[in-house]
């Protein structure tokens, strides 16, 4: 049975098209065959972050409206032959979704023997995201640890149980916090929430723990989703969240502050 | 494929309304006073919604004429002598405020029957079992509302009767809606940002007794709110 995963937030600048990008490659990599669909109609920015904005000929819109064949708008990933992209069109507004259309592609997509189709919502709790939320079986809500991020996630908590396909059928829409730009340091300081403190709020299952990197960044810029960096604390932190999605026992990382050892003490590492 | 386009959208709403009650039927009183509160608050007034009350038999349309002039906006009466009149000027006819006055001497104990008959018709209590998330609102009419989970900042949990939460409160909770001001509010884990009992509201700042996140209760005493913890 395909699930569709909506990736999701309401605040925007969270880390949400980051968490599909390394999401969806994370599950390609372990031989899922995968779909992200962009539904930042307008904004469209997921391409960019994988690396494939300079192939992108037909987009969602143009599928939607029968201007090109879904075959034709996917965009196969250069890495996993097993991952397409579908990018967003950047001269439409989000007017141009329909349930119906939307309904449509899933459909097809599944029919083409998608695995796990993801949504990449835009921030917000308007159109678009309504209708990257609304056929969703499960939801990664993206979440930072801080206040305003916190409280817009509780409000898409309550439309995802509302306003979704699944809630108007009486079915729980199973939700996973992940939650992004974790910095330990300044927790222990306490200009963050913790962990528990988000928790304590959201009482959702945490999924994963993503520690706050410049590899982020510099990964995004350069194309190449974060989990495709083994080396980096983010990149092993998506690895294990992708691991625990998929049912395995992983132990959160990441959460703590890593005590300093001798040589990184002498040498300021 | 579910229906997106309904032609209409039904949602419960609360209205806070004013009910005036005439006390004076005579239209010289009626206008002279109109016009002193018209002083004092013209701002209060414009687009004041209001339910009419009398006991004395009176001409309406006049009546609505001289409010409407105030900028009072009359949307119905209670139900009594101004009924047939207001059926035909199209207003709504609503049921007499129920609110037991506190100025009244309590009821002889040999009257016990109208509570009864009013207590079997509330309606069963209304039980939440998720989180109450920002942005939404539970009301249960004319019950109790049970919260077992959290309530979260932004969120509204509003009931005729009584409020219970169990999980923490972190939002706003509203207990006697329509006036009932023997409704309390309880909170096993106490951080609201607004209750109030009958109207009565406190807002977050203005709560000073309660320690947040200790057990607490609202209600009101003497038509002040207290709030103060459980034991």
């Amino acid at each position: 049975m395909a699930k569709i995963i909506v990736t999701t937030s309401g605040k925007g600048g969270v880390g949400k098209t980051t968490t599909s990008a390394s999401f969806s490659t994370g599950l390609a990599a372990r031989g899922k065959k995968v779909a992200v669909i962009d539904f930042d109609v307008g904004l469209r920015n997921l391409d960019l972050i994988m690396g494939c904005e300079r192939r992108v000929v037909f987009d969602f819109v143009n599928v939607l409206q029968g201007e090109a064949n879904l075959r034709q708008a996917l965009i196969r990933d250069k890495t996993y032959e097993n991952l397409s992209i579908l990018a967003a069109s950047q001269t439409r507004d989000k007017d141009a979704l329909t349930l119906e259309g939307v309904e449509k592609v899933l459909n097809d997509l599944v029919a083409e023997g998608f695995e796990y189709i993801i949504c990449d919502s835009p921030a917000g709790i308007e159109k678009g995201a309504h209708h990257a939320m609304y056929f969703a079986d499960e939801a990664l809500i993206v979440t930072n640890p801080e206040v305003s991020s916190v409280r817009d996630s509780d409000r898409v908590l309550g439309l995802l149980q509302a306003k979704t396909r699944n809630a108007e059928k009486g079915i729980k829409v199973k939700e996973h916090l992940v939650l992004t730009r974790y910095n330990p340091e300044r927790v222990e300081r306490g200009e963050m929430l913790s962990v528990k403190d988000v928790q304590d709020i959201l009482a959702i299952p945490l999924l994963g723990v993503i520690p706050e990197s410049p590899t982020v960044l510099t990964s995004s810029n350069s194309g190449v989703p974060v989990i495709a960096d083994a080396m980096s604390a983010a990149g092993q932190a998506y690895t294990d969240l992708v691991s625990r999605f998929l049912g395995e026992d992983k132990p959160h990382r990441f959460m703590h502050v890593e005590k300093k050892g001798f040589f990184n003490k002498l040498f300021g590492g | 494929m579910a229906r997106t386009t309904a032609a209409l959208e039904l949602k419960g709403r609360m209205l806070s309304a004013t009910r005036i009650r005439v006390l004076d039927a005579a239209p010289d009183a009626i206008a002279s006073h109109l016009a002193d509160l018209k002083r004092q608050m013209p701002q209060a007034l414009k687009g004041m919604v209001a339910v009419l009350e009398s006991d004395l038999p009176l001409d309406l349309p006049a009546l609505l004429a001289a409010l409407r002039e105030a900028g009072i906006q009359p949307v119905g009466v209670a139900d009594g002598a101004l009924t047939a009149a207001a059926v035909k000027a199209g207003l709504a006819v609503l049921p007499k405020d129920t609110r037991p006055r506190a100025a009244e001497p309590a009821p002889a104990p040999a009257a016990p029957a109208p509570t009864t008959a009013q207590e079997a018709s509330r309606r069963s209590t209304r039980v939440i079992t998720e989180p109450v998330r920002s942005g939404q609102q539970i009301y249960a009419e004319d019950a109790d509302l049970v919260v077992l989970s959290a309530v979260s900042p932004g969120a509204e949990v509003i009931a005729d009767g009584c409020v219970h939460v169990y999980g923490p409160l972190r939002g706003r909770a509203l207990a006697g809606a329509r006036g009932d001001d023997k409704a309390r509010v309880f909170a096993r884990r106490f951080e609201a940002e607004l209750v109030a009992i009958a109207g009565v509201y406190a807002v977050a700042d203005q709560i000073k007794n309660a320690k947040n996140g200790e057990a607490t209760q609202a209600y009101l005493q003497h038509g002040k709110l207290v709030i103060e913890p459980l034991h």
